[in-house]
């Protein structure tokens, strides 16, 4: 199988969390031969080579950050240029988001099964999965703790050509936390969590406290 | 207030929009209570993520294009209004990317509100969303997304509405 990937992340390569998520993604991916190409919706250079590849690919995975409950507005302002296929492509897609449960991603994930439809697609499933959003700010150790995973769905995706197997669903984690669980995250949030983000603020210059209000 | 944006590039709803509101003499909403940006002439651009909003320079965004324009009024709106053309079954990207551009009234830190985690508002206002759309659109689904949208900004949705069915969104805005 040979895929067309697109990160769909507005956030240039350098920074997205997805491109990680991809790196580990595609390593299972290809284990068994499996081959694919890569493009940046980030990088408008790079559109007319992507819209001739979504040509040409049957076989196409779109990979993205969850944003405002459905997809970035530069992703959307691609796929606007695409003329709809119905040459029995298929499309997967991989969504992500830094708030934590399941739930936050369904209404974004029912627009994927929408948009293959509109794109002339079929449509392959969706890998679902939040709690991405410390990709970018933490070492490579941790870092790493969050994308291996991705590296088994990549096998998954593979060997099935598609996200619809248990392995699949299993790997978004919990729709919501139990009662207790949120006790105890509420707890962070407001302690360790509130002294993270201060710190990673200060870090890349911030001078204001986080919760500033500039505007009156 | 109500503000209202127009990302389209056809003015007629939103003078259908003040016209309607100037005929209902006993509307609780003047016509000075409604504020009304054209935005298609405006320079916005999309969201980066480059989360400076959250985290380096707070409350404000990076990009210094005309959103500010909009940010600036949102954060004193009863009621944002959005009139969007669609592409694709839902909002095209220039309805979409007003949406995306207002993560700066919402702060880094996060909290739960019911049993789903939030992001910790900055402002004391609560924003209600309407979408009015121009096209075709999955609208079973925008009514969800804009259910969902609302419910992240701690407000509600004022519903989604067809560019002909003006009077209706009208209705909601004089309640």
């Amino acid at each position: 199988m040979h895929v067309l990937i697109i990160n769909g992340s507005p956030r240039v390569k350098k920074y997205s969390n997805t491109d990680k998520i991809l790196e580990k993604f595609t390593k299972g991916m290809c284990e068994n031969g499996t081959t694919f190409e890569q493009y940046e919706v980030s990088d408008k250079a790079q559109w007319d080579d992507m819209r001739e590849a979504f040509n040409r690919n049957k076989n196409i995975l779109i990979a993205l950050p969850l944003y405002v409950e459905c997809i970035p507005g530069l992703l959307m302002e691609f796929l606007e240029t695409l003329t709809p296929k119905n040459d029995g492509s298929q499309i997967a897609f991989i969504l992500q988001s830094g708030f934590a449960e399941g739930i936050q991603l369904r209404c974004g994930e029912a627009y994927l099964e929408i948009l293959a439809e509109k794109l002339g697609c079929g449509y392959k499933g969706t890998l679902v999965k939040g709690d991405n959003f410390s990709i970018r700010f933490t070492d490579d150790k941790m870092k790493n703790k969050v994308t291996d995973p991705y590296t088994e769905m990549g096998r998954e995706f593979a060997a099935n050509e598609n996200f619809n197997s248990e392995a699949c669903r299993k790997f978004t984690g919990p729709e919501i936390f139990p009662a207790h669980m949120r006790f105890i995250l509420g707890l962070v949030f407001n302690t360790f969590a509130k002294k993270a983000f201060k710190m990673i603020a200060a870090n890349i210059g911030c001078e204001q406290p986080l919760d500033y209000r500039p505007y009156r | 207030m109500v503000l209202i944006v127009n990302t389209t590039s056809d003015t007629s709803v939103t003078d259908t929009i003040r016209s309607e509101i100037e005929s209902r003499s006993t509307a609780a909403v003047l016509t000075s209570d409604i504020e009304i940006i054209e935005a298609a002439s405006l320079n916005i651009s999309h969201c980066i993520g480059c989360n400076y909003c959250w985290l380096k320079t707070p409350g404000v965004c990076t990009i210094k294009d005309d959103y500010e324009i909009i940010l600036k009024k949102v954060i004193h709106a009863d009621q944002l209004w959005v009139i969007s053309d669609t592409a694709l079954g839902f909002l095209d990207h220039k309805g979409k990317n007003i949406f995306d551009r207002i993560l700066p009234i919402a702060t880094m830190y996060l909290r739960f509100k019911g049993d789903q985690m939030r992001h910790v508002p900055r402002y004391d206002q609560r924003t209600d969303i309407g979408i009015i759309y121009r096209g075709d659109v999955e609208k079973d689904y925008l009514k969800r997304w804009t259910e969902r949208a609302a419910l992240n900004f701690e407000s509600r949705s004022l519903g989604v509405f067809e560019s002909n069915e003006v009077k209706e969104a009208v209705s909601c805005m004089c309640l």
